[in-house]
C-alpha cells in the first residue's frame, strides 16, 4: 500500500472530527471517500496533508510516518493536495500558478517539460497562460488546481471535492479529466460528495458519516446497491 | 507556449525608471534648490519605499518595523565617515578602528547596508516564523527596541542628540541611480522562484504549502532584501540631509513610507513606486500651504500639522474607496494595440 491510514482520530478542541478510521491506498488505484457534509472526510484529507495533526492513530505513507510533518515536508515526499474550493492563486497569473508548483522539483528540465505537455493537455491554460488565475471560470480554475498538484509529480494526489460549487458542465469537465489521470496510471484519493460521479472514476470506495467510516468496498460490488445508499444517507436498513 | 519579448519582460522596470528619469530631467531643467531636494528627498523614498514593498507587498505581512533598519544604515555609515574630530570625543563608546578612522563613502555605504542586512537575518529568523496580526506586532517591537537603544546609546549614537557634519554627498542624481537599482532588484525578486512562491502563499498560504512552499524562508529571504534595500535608503537619507537623530527613523517615517505604499498600492511595484510620487507631490502642496502664500492680496495659511491630518484622510479614502492603491495592484503593461472584438 502507497497510504496506510490506521485507527485515526482527529479533533477539534475537544470535539472529534474523525473516529477510529483506517483507509489505505494501493499504487494506480483510484479511491474515493463519501460521505454528506461534517461526515469528516476533509478533515480525513487535511490530517494526511499534514495541515491537521491527529489526536490518535498512524498515517503511513510509502511504510513511513506521516505524522508530525509539515503540509510542506508531505508535499516534499510525494503527496499532492488539490484543496477544497480550488484555492488557485488569484492575482498570479496561469503561468505562476503552474510555475510555484513546479520549483518543488529538482529535475528542471523535466519540470519545464512537463509544463509544456501539460499545456498541450490543457489548451484553456495555454491560451490563458499570461492571465490572471483568478479570471479563469469555476471550471477552469479546478482544472488548474490539478494541474498544479500534477506538476508536483506526486506519487499520491489528494482531490478534495472536485465538484463542489461547479456547474453541471464543469462537473464533466473535471471528472473527464480525473478519468485520464486514471488512464495515465496516477494513484488518487478522491473526497467527495456526489455519489454517482465517484462510481464512474473510483475502484474502491469508503462510505464515511459522523465521522465514521460506515462502509467500503470495490465500486464493482459497491454500484447500485442498497446497502451503499444506506451507509450515506444514514438509512436504517432493519426499519424497512 | 506564448512567449514574451525579453524588452516586455522588463517593461514595468523601464517604465518606473522612465517616470523618474523625466521628474529628475524637469527638476533639473526648470527647478531651482528647493525643488531638487524634494526631488532627492523623494527618490531616496523611493528607494525606502520600494525596500518595504519587497517584504509587504510580496508577503502581505504588513511590517511596522522595516524603518528600524534605515536607522541601522544611516548609522553604521555615520559611524564610519562622520566627524574625525569630534567622534573620538563625543563617541566614545564606539570601537577604536570606528573611533579613530574615517572611511571612504562608498565602502562604507556598501559596509551599512551589509550591516543592515545580517541584523534583519538574525532578527528576522524567529518573527517570519509568526503570520499575520502576531509577525506585524513582532516588528512593531523591533522598532520600538531599536528606537530605545540608539536612544539611549549615548556614547554610541549621542542618543536622541543629532549627529550633525555628516558628509553630503547624495544628490538627484546619485538617488535616482539607487531608486533604478532598487525598482530593478524589487522586480528581479518579485519575478524569481522565492518573489512567486511568497506572492503565492501571500494569497493562500494552505494552498502554497501544498504544493511544497516554505512559507517561513520565503518571508525570512524577502525581510533580509527589504532590510538591505531600506538600509541603503538610510544612508542615502544621512547622506543627503546631512544631520540625523534617531527619531528620523520612528513612528513618522514609518506612517509616511507605509502610506506612500498604500496610497500607491502595495501589491505593485509601480504602485509603491506611485505612492512616493504622489504622496512626496502631496507633502510638497501641503508644505507650502502651511507656510503660507498669497492669492489676490488674500494671505493663506493652514495650521501646523495639516500635513499629517491630509495624509491620514487620503490614507483613510484610498483604503475606503479603492482598497488596491492608485494602481490597483497592477504594474505598468507592455503598450499593445487594444484587440478588436472578434465577428
Amino acid at each position: 500500500m502507497i497510504l496506510d491510514v490506521e485507527r485515526l482520530e482527529v479533533r477539534y478542541g475537544r470535539l472529534p472530527a474523525v473516529r477510529d478510521i483506517s483507509i489505505n491506498v494501493a499504487a494506480g488505484e483510484i479511491v474515493c471517500v463519501v460521505g454528506p457534509n461534517g461526515a469528516g472526510k476533509s478533515t480525513t484529507m487535511l490530517a494526511i496533508a499534514g495541515e491537521l495533526t491527529p489526536s490518535r492513530g498512524r498515517l503511513l505513507f510509502e511504510g513511513g510516518p506521516l505524522a508530525g510533518r509539515s503540509s510542506e515536508d508531505t508535499a516534499r515526499l510525494g503527496i499532492s493536495l488539490v484543496p477544497e474550493g480550488r484555492r488557485i492563486f488569484g492575482t498570479l497569473t496561469v503561468e505562476e500558478n503552474l510555475r510555484v508548483a513546479s520549483y518543488i522539483r529538482r529535475d528542471r528540465d523535466a519540470a519545464a517539460k512537463d509544463l509544456e505537455s501539460l499545456l498541450d493537455r490543457f489548451p484553456i491554460l495555454k491560451e490563458r497562460f499570461r492571465s490572471p488565475a483568478g479570471r479563469l471560470s469555476g471550471g477552469e480554475q479546478q482544472i488548474l488546481a490539478i494541474a498544479r498538484g500534477m506538476l508536483t509529480r506526486p506519487k499520491l494526489m489528494l482531490v478534495d471535492e472536485p465538484s463542489l460549487g461547479l456547474a453541471p458542465k464543469n462537473v464533466d469537465l473535471v471528472y473527464e479529466l480525473l478519468r485520464s489521470l486514471r488512464e495515465a496510471g496516477m494513484t488518487l484519493l478522491i473526497v467527495e460528495q456526489n455519489l454517482d460521479r465517484v462510481m464512474d472514476v473510483a475502484d474502491r470506495v469508503y462510505v464515511m458519516r459522523d465521522g465514521r467510516v460506515q462502509l467500503s468496498g470495490t465500486v464493482v460490488a459497491l454500484k447500485g446497491s442498497a446497502e451503499l445508499e444506506a451507509a450515506y444517507f444514514g438509512f436504517d436498513r432493519g426499519a424497512a | 507556449m506564448a512567449g514574451a519579448s525579453p524588452l516586455e519582460r522588463i517593461w514595468p522596470v523601464i517604465a518606473l525608471w522612465a517616470l523618474l528619469l523625466v521628474i529628475v530631467a524637469l527638476a533639473e531643467l526648470f527647478g531651482g534648490g528647493i525643488l531638487n531636494r524634494v526631488v532627492t528627498d523623494a527618490l531616496v523614498k523611493v528607494v525606502v519605499v520600494v525596500g518595504l514593498y519587497i517584504f509587504v507587498g510580496n508577503s502581505g505581512v504588513m511590517s511596522f518595523g522595516s524603518i528600524s533598519f534605515m536607522a541601522i544604515g544611516a548609522y553604521a555609515s555615520v559611524w564610519q565617515t562622520c566627524c574625525p574630530k569630534l567622534k573620538p570625543i563625543n563617541m566614545s563608546g564606539l570601537p577604536d578602528f570606528l573611533r579613530y578612522n574615517t572611511f571612504d563613502l562608498f565602502p562604507s555605504a556598501v559596509s551599512s547596508v551589509v550591516f543592515a542586512t545580517i541584523l534583519a537575518a538574525i532578527i528576522g529568523f524567529p518573527i517570519m516564523r509568526l503570520s499575520g496580526i502576531a509577525a506585524s506586532i513582532a516588528t512593531f517591537a523591533v522598532l520600538a527596541i531599536v528606537n530605545v537603544v540608539y536612544g539611549n546609546w549615548d556614547r554610541v549614537t549621542l542618543g536622541t542628540n543629532s549627529v550633525v557634519g555628516i558628509p553630503r554627498y547624495v544628490d538627484m542624481w546619485v538617488a535616482l541611480g539607487c531608486a533604478a537599482i532598487t525598482i530593478a532588484a524589487a522586480y528581479a525578486y518579485q519575478c524569481s522562484r522565492s518573489g512567486r512562491s511568497l506572492r503565492a502563499a501571500r494569497q493562500d498560504e494552505v494552498a502554497a504549502k501544498a504544493v511544497g512552499v516554505n512559507v517561513p524562508r520565503e518571508r525570512l529571504i524577502a525581510w533580509t532584501i527589504s532590510a538591505a534595500f531600506i538600509g541603503l535608503g538610510g544612508v542615502l537619507y544621512a547622506h543627503n540631509i546631512g544631520v540625523i537623530t534617531i527619531n528620523n527613523f520612528y513612528l513618522d517615517m514609518t506612517f509616511i513610507t507605509l502610506a506612500m505604499l498604500v496610497i500607491g498600492g502595495m501589491k505593485s511595484l509601480a504602485g509603491a513606486v506611485i505612492g512616493v510620487v504622489a504622496l512626496a507631490t502631496l507633502q510638497e502642496l501641503l508644505r507650502q500651504v502651511e507656510l503660507g502664500f498669497v492669492v489676490g492680496g488674500l494671505s493663506i495659511k493652514s495650521p501646523p500639522g495639516v500635513q499629517e491630518v491630509v495624509i491620514g484622510i487620503v490614507m483613510l479614502l484610498i483604503l475606503v474607496l479603492r482598497p488596491g492603491g492608485l494602481t490597483g495592484g497592477r504594474e505598468f503593461s507592455w503598450p499593445s494595440p487594444k484587440r478588436r472584438p472578434r465577428s
